[in-house]
């Protein structure tokens, strides 16, 4: 597979080093005879080229957090036997004590790169930097649909709370920058304003629901400045972009996350999403063995989020099946939450909350490096709280409702 | 408290850091713990802790404990 077109440029903003034909070969080299990468994704030429390197060899890729151990999680899948069409292994429902992998089949990743590409109008005279870690499927789905229209991708590490991303922004005239919720809470603080990056023309938005009051505030800042803001929506298992709302429609849609991808169709079954196109996901793995099964999914992914089509097909999501949060993006299973630790958990804008019973401040601060290490996830997502006594319901289960009023 | 001291636990308390941390030579993303996002904790705490407002010109300056002292004294906070 290559997603690689021949004029698309990845620059490192820190180093200035530039990716070439030769670092993809001399990965390409080193990787002869490989069956399965395990690549932790740092946000460097070096990384990128393994990766293109392997996807050119048809090698599938592991992509993991180049900042956590994923000893165990190499232990659980290393394996010489993989399906043919796999391209690529990506981790979901985040917990480092459980890890599971989403199994995408190179038709998949192909299928999104062009579908994102396509509705977000990519060309090759944009100019992309990187805001999110390449390792996670949103990170991932930015660089996929620039290197395919031959875009540039500039990595920066700082982040956008630096001088030296800003900086690099005006550098290297960047049109396009990808963001999370919290993100927009960070822009907000930094009082962001589009204009003072002449070369912006796109911001786009998913990893998560944001608050209808900042897509419309932000909308109205890319306006004024003659950009535009799409809303998306996406899951790992669809590679991961489901649906996209267009500019011109986000404040008569306001709440919506837009259509879905060109070629697929959305339909609600006993009110979960449920979605149909060429970028579904092979199926999950959660052993070595799994990683030689074919399509589980036939191109259906019933998403688990709960929503409702308009009459014009907008859709707009109303809820979860199961009780999950995220954190930063990142989708937690509160249950398993539970399971592992003496608390009771409930989910908030982009943070974890949870509910401890009769222990100390210290007991709480230690519980809170505690989950988020197990998470994988960063600690000021995550919220302790000491109470007396859970509020209960009559049936003697935990009152959910009570607690979420309570924060 | 002395000004120093209450910027030191603002950075310890914004960054996790166990009381006793020493904090004086921290600089951005050398410490694995201060990233974007406890950048944001961190600008908030040291908001809070000294009642300032701080512009985003020093918001994404402040890449160092040194910086952030120097930034401080700039909205009239002598830290020594």
């Amino acid at each position: 597979m290559n997603l690689l077109h021949p004029d698309a440029r990845v620059i490192d903003a820190g180093t200035g080093e530039e990716l070439t034909a030769e670092l993809i070969d001399a990965a390409a080299a080193a990787l002869a005879g490989e069956r399965l990468l395990f690549l932790p994704m740092s946000s460097t030429v070096g990384s990128v080229a393994r990766y293109l390197a392997a996807l050119r060899l048809d090698v599938p890729v592991v992509l993991l957090d180049p900042d956590a151990d994923h000893t165990e999680l190499i232990a659980r899948y290393t394996t010489d036997e993989v399906h043919p069409d796999l391209a690529l292994l990506l981790t979901t429902s985040g917990s480092t004590g459980n890890p599971k992998l989403v199994r995408l089949s190179r038709a998949a990743v192909l299928a999104n790169a062009e579908q994102v590409a396509e509705s977000l109008g990519v060309t090759g005279d944009d100019v992309a930097i990187t805001t999110l870690p390449l390792f996670y499927s949103y990170g991932m789905s930015v660089l996929h649909s620039h290197l395919l229209r031959g875009a540039t991708v500039v990595l920066e590490r700082t982040g956008i709370m630096q001088r030296d991303f800003w900086a690099a922004v005006n550098e290297h005239r960047v049109t396009s920058m990808a963001f999370v919720p919290y993100q927009f809470e960070m822009l907000r603080r930094l009082r962001f304003d589009p204009a003072t990056y002449p070369s912006l023309r796109t911001i786009t938005q998913a990893g998560g629901r944001l608050r209808t009051d900042l897509v419309a505030e932000f909308a109205a800042r890319m306006d004024a400045a003659g950009g535009r803001m799409f809303v998306m929506y996406g899951q790992t298992e669809a590679a991961p972009r489901m649906a996209t709302l267009p500019p011109e429609q986000i404040t008569a849609k306001l709440g919506s996350v837009g259509l879905p991808m060109p070629g697929a169709t959305f339909t609600i079954e006993d009110d979960e999403v449920v979605y149909r196109g060429p970028n579904v996901m092979m199926g999950y793995a959660e052993t070595a063995a799994d990683l030689v099964k074919g399509d589980e999914q036939g191109g259906v992914l019933r998403t688990g989020d709960l929503g409702r089509l308009d009459d014009e097909g907008f859709l707009f999501l109303t809820g979860r099946l199961k009780r999950m949060g995220k954190v930063f993006g990142v989708r937690i299973n509160l249950d398993d939450v539970e399971r592992e630790f003496p608390v009771t958990a409930v989910a908030g804008d982009d943070k974890l909350h949870v509910f401890a019973e009769g222990i100390g401040a210290d007991e709480a601060r230690a519980l809170r490096t505690k989950i988020a290490e197990w998470l994988g996830s960063h600690f000021t997502g995550i919220d302790v709280r000491v109470i007396e006594a859970l509020p209960l319901l009559p049936n003697g289960k935990t009152d959910y409702r009570a607690l979420e009023a309570s924060l | 408290m002395t000004e120093l001291q209450r910027l030191r636990d603002a950075f310890r308390t914004a960054l996790d850091l166990p009381a006793d941390a020493p904090v004086d030579d921290l600089r951005y993303q050398d410490n694995e713990k201060w990233d974007s996002l406890a950048h944001m904790s961190l600008v908030a705490t040291i908001e809070d802790e000294f009642a300032v407002m701080i512009d985003t010109d020093d918001v994404i300056n402040m890449s160092s404990f040194t910086e952030a002292v120097r930034i401080l004294g700039k909205y009239g906070v002598d830290v020594k």
